[in-house]
Parts: C-alpha cells; sequence; structure tokens
C-alpha cells in the first residue's frame, strides 16, 4: 500500500504545483503577414504568403520563409517575446499577443538589403490538434 | 499524389533496411526488433536525411508519408490485437503478492517521477494549447510502459520464458500494459475533450457502454469461434475474416468515441478466449504479415518524426540524459524495489527490474499517439524515442551482467538434477 500509495499522492502533489505553471505560447503553424508601409526592398518583394511557417518545440522554433528558397531562421520564444535569426543575416523579432486560436505576431523582419519592415502576422491555419 | 512505384520503393527499401539492422543486432545479442527500431530512426533526418538530404527528399518526399503512415496504422491495429490476444490474466493469479506488488509498483514509480521531470521540462519543451496535467499524465503513463512483446522475444532468446523470474516478468508486464493502456485512454480522451467538438459525457458514457457490451456480451460469443477451431483443427477463411471485422469494428468504435483506433483493437485482442492451442493458432496467422512487412513501416514513418541531434542544440541532449535518467531509476529501481520486498533474492529483483525497464515498441506507438493528439511537442517526441532506444538496448547487457548465462544454466541443471 505504502509503496503504491506514496508515489500516487506524490503525484497528486506534482499535478497541483504544476497549475502554477506557464508554457510557451503556442505559434506553430503557417502566417500571413501584413507590412505596415510599403518597402521597394526585393527581399521582401520575393515573399509569398503564407510568408511564414513555424514549427515549434517548447522554447524553440524554426521559422521558414515563403521566400523561394525556403530560408530558415532559428527562433526562441521567451514569454511573449519571439527571436529570430538565420546564418545569412536574416531576423525577426515579434510580439505574441492574444489567446491561442486569435494569436497575432506583432514585430520587424529584416532581410539581406533591406531595412527592417513592421509587421502584423495572423496564423492562417491554427494548429489544431489532430485529434480534435 | 505520389506514384504507386514511389511507395513500393519505399516498402522496399524499409524492409531490407529493417532486416539487415535486425540481423547485425541479433550479431550483437539484442531482439531483431530493437534493430528494425534502429533503422527506422536511420532512414529519418536523424541519419540519412542529414548525410544525404536530397536522396532522403527524394525517397520520402512529405506527400508520400501520408500513405505510408496509413499502411502502418493498419499494421498497428492487427499488433495491438495481437498484443491483446497474447496477454493471459491467468499469468498473473498464478504469481499472486509477488505479481501484483511489484507490477502496481513498476507504474506508480516510473509515473510519479515522470510527473516530477515533468515539472522542470513542460515549461520548456510544452506549448500552452496543453495543459500541465495532460503533459505530465502522459509523461508519467509513457515512462511507465513496458513492451509485452519485446521482453517476451527477450527471455525466450535466453531461454528464461519459462523460468519463475521470466513468467513473473510476463505477469507483470501484462498488468502494465492492461494498466498502461486504460490510463493512456484516460489521458488521451482527457486531450482530445479540450479540443473535440463532440460533448464529453459521449465520450465518458460511451466508452463504459463500449467496455461493457465487449466484456459481457462480445467476449461471451467468442468460444464460438475457439468451438469451430477444436472440431476442425483450424479456421476457415470466412471465421478468419469474421475476427478480422471485430477488430476493425471495435477499433472504429473506440476512434468513433474519441479514444484511439488501438485501443478497440487491444481490447478486442485481450477478451479473445485463451486457451494456448488457440491462442497460438492465431497469433501465427497475424503476427507473420504484421511483424516482417508492417510493422517496420511503422518504425521507419516514427524514424521520419525523429530529429536525435539534428540541429545541433546541446540543451537536448541534457532534456534528453534527465529523462533517461528518470525513466531507468522509476521502472528499473521501482520494479526492483518492489520485488526485493515481495521476498524476491537480489538478483532475482534487479533481474525483474531490468525487464520491466524494457519499453520497445510498446514506447513508439504510445508516443506516436501523444505527437498526433499533440500533447507532447516534436522535440520531446525525440527525446522520448531515444529514451525508449536507450531502455530497450540496455536491457540484454544488464540483465547478462546481473544474471549471466552461466549461472542460468548451471541452475537450469541443478533444476533438472532436483526433478530426476
Amino acid at each position: 500500500m505504502l509503496l503504491v500509495g506514496l508515489p500516487v499522492l506524490g503525484l497528486l502533489g506534482i499535478l497541483e504545483a504544476g497549475r502554477t505553471l506557464a508554457a510557451p505560447p503556442s505559434i506553430a503553424g503557417e502566417w500571413t503577414l501584413e507590412f505596415g508601409s510599403v518597402s521597394n526592398c526585393a527581399a521582401l518583394g520575393r515573399l509569398r504568403q503564407p510568408a511564414l511557417t513555424i514549427s515549434q518545440s517548447g522554447a524553440s522554433a524554426l521559422i521558414t520563409l515563403n521566400d523561394g528558397h525556403a530560408s530558415t531562421l532559428e527562433a526562441t520564444i521567451n514569454g511573449p517575446t519571439l527571436t529570430a535569426k538565420s546564418l545569412t543575416h536574416k531576423s525577426l523579432t515579434a510580439a505574441i499577443a492574444g489567446k491561442a486560436g486569435e494569436r497575432v505576431l506583432d514585430g520587424r523582419l529584416t532581410l539581406e538589403g533591406c531595412a527592417p519592415a513592421s509587421f502584423r502576422a495572423a496564423r492562417r491555419a491554427p494548429s489544431t490538434k489532430p485529434g480534435s | 499524389m505520389p506514384s504507386l512505384f514511389q511507395l513500393v520503393l519505399q516498402i522496399a527499401v524499409i524492409l531490407v533496411a529493417a532486416r539487415a539492422v535486425g540481423f547485425l543486432f541479433q550479431k550483437i545479442h539484442q531482439p531483431q526488433v530493437m534493430g528494425e527500431m534502429v533503422a527506422g530512426i536511420l532512414l529519418g533526418p536523424s541519419l540519412l536525411g542529414w548525410v544525404a538530404p536530397g536522396i532522403s527528399a527524394a525517397l520520402f518526399p512529405p506527400a508520400s508519408l501520408t500513405y505510408l503512415n496509413a499502411l502502418s496504422q493498419v499494421g498497428l491495429v492487427v499488433f495491438m490485437f495481437v498484443v491483446g490476444l497474447a496477454l493471459n490474466p491467468a499469468e498473473l493469479r498464478a504469481h499472486g503478492h509477488a505479481a501484483v506488488l511489484t507490477s502496481h509498483v513498476s507504474i506508480a514509480a516510473p509515473f510519479c517521477l515522470g510527473g516530477l521531470a515533468a515539472l522542470y521540462l513542460y515549461p520548456r519543451l510544452s506549448e500552452d494549447t496543453v495543459t500541465f496535467t495532460g503533459f505530465a499524465l502522459f509523461l508519467g503513463s509513457a515512462m511507465s510502459i513496458t513492451a509485452f512483446p519485446v521482453l517476451a522475444r527477450i527471455l525466450s532468446e535466453r531461454g528464461l520464458l519459462h523460468s519463475r523470474m521470466g513468467t513473473l516478468a510476463i505477469a507483470c508486464a501484462a498488468v502494465d500494459d492492461i494498466t498502461g493502456w486504460c490510463i493512456l485512454a484516460y489521458i488521451v480522451v482527457l486531450v482530445r475533450v479540450t479540443h473535440a467538438v463532440r460533448p464529453a459525457w459521449i465520450t465518458v458514457a460511451g466508452s463504459l457502454v463500449y467496455v461493457a457490451v465487449m466484456l459481457v456480451v462480445v467476449r461471451r460469443c467468442l468460444p464460438v469461434l475457439e468451438r469451430a477451431y477444436r472440431r476442425h483443427g483450424k479456421l476457415s477463411d470466412n471465421l478468419v475474416a469474421v475476427i478480422v471485422a471485430l477488430v476493425l469494428v471495435s477499433a472504429l468504435a473506440t476512434e468513433w468515441l474519441g479514444i484511439h483506433v488501438l485501443f478497440g483493437a487491444f481490447l478486442m485482442g485481450a477478451i479473445m478466449p485463451k486457451s494456448p492451442e488457440f491462442t497460438r493458432y492465431l497469433l501465427h496467422k497475424f503476427e507473420s504479415v504484421t511483424v516482417v512487412l508492417l510493422l517496420p513501416l511503422f518504425f521507419a514513418f516514427t524514424g521520419l518524426r525523429t530529429r536525435i541531434g539534428v540541429g545541433g542544440d546541446s540543451t537536448i541532449w541534457f532534456y534528453s540524459a534527465i529523462v533517461i535518467v528518470v525513466a531507468v531509476a522509476g521502472k528499473l529501481g521501482g520494479s526492483m524495489l518492489a520485488a526485493r520486498l515481495a521476498g524476491a533474492p537480489w538478483r532475482d529483483a534487479a533481474s525483474l527490474g531490468i525487464l520491466m525497464n524494457t519499453r520497445g515498441l510498446m514506447e513508439l506507438v504510445i508516443l506516436n499517439i501523444g505527437l498526433d493528439i499533440g500533447v507532447i511537442s516534436p522535440a520531446m517526441f525525440s527525446i522520448m524515442v531515444l529514451m525508449a532506444l536507450v531502455t530497450t538496448f540496455m536491457t540484454t547487457p544488464l540483465l547478462e551482467w546481473v544474471y549471466p548465462s552461466r549461472l542460468l544454466r548451471a541452475e537450469s541443471g541443478e533444476t533438472r538434477q532436483n526433478v530426476a
């Protein structure tokens, strides 16, 4: 009884303690970008919608740009902030806002030869659970 | 849509790789299935996709994986039926207190430690669409599983299948599997209900009705099949088709209820009549195609979703080490302690702990369910796959160390002399 009861009690305590923990916000899926201002920069012009595809594993993510070359940026999620960069000096920073189903990204994207462009992104196909 | 040529080519490559690596693993005294699991990983991004991305992309383009997955899922449905079929609750009754204590502790201890690990891993490897409860319960359940089929194969290969420790291990693993799948069914419902369109009460009430129908109605009708087998020494093709249809209907029922297609197949196997001849006959009928053809496809599909060491993020190795240590401490340590307290000598208790720590392909089945329903992230999936491989791989050498073959042969000799 003791050998089974103690772990079960421990598990109940763990489940209670874990209620206060927060996991990184879910951002996986395809994102459509709207830029704040019109840019003549060629690299930005090559982006097609959905401009970003994000695959996520906890606080780490991989952002793939729909720029014809499938350029990738390695990203980290720190609280409500997404920071990403590539070896070729592309970078993205964004604030993650909204609930899981209505999540938006507000931030800046920098591509080679372009000035940082501010954008607002909406998830095109929210990452629904396959089991749902 | 991928061409038939591509699908057949994929199957051929997977089968050749599975048999070749399985053969090599047998040479180092590992079970064939361990090699097949590793072959699946090698065909994925962890090796082929890393060293030859062009070949990998041409051989396994993402669009073609739907078909590979469909085939592997059909294989898993049949395989889960076979696993259920091989379970025999009478084995548990024969071992009484020791089996009950060891099996319960071997679930409770890793479950608790898995939950403890979840406190650290949830903020790092999960997402806010998954609740902590779902994540922790899934982790605990995945850590507490024992691979009943792999365990039986290891025991058989070492000539321990009918020893006292072997039968005790099989009995404990049987209880672990039944309990583990029940807990997992609950977790799947818990996770799916949060996202499902269907009201939760339909899932809960429907599941209770389903289990009652299976145990009370279907189970009582099944001996008809056994009697037909006894009369003719075999089953007609029509009756085999009836069994397949029953498995599929049961699987569909659990899928419709929101549990999972595999639970229905497993339960159908578990309630089949358990006379040794009938069970052997059905196992022979269903096992060959499943084990030789369809399971390697499942291993390959799992491998294609696993990214061990890809990306060079060293923290993943740290998380992997935590998961492996926790899994081994909970399962091996918990089972060993329980067996020792139940009166087994240290050597037997340690051997039992080592055997119960074998997770094998049952772990891969559970992890794929977890990834499918979104309760674990791809990184967590890869970490857990690595844990499954390590804990399965370590079984044979650890067992040889604790319970050497020469000792086993000597003890077998003594037993024979005593009998004489």
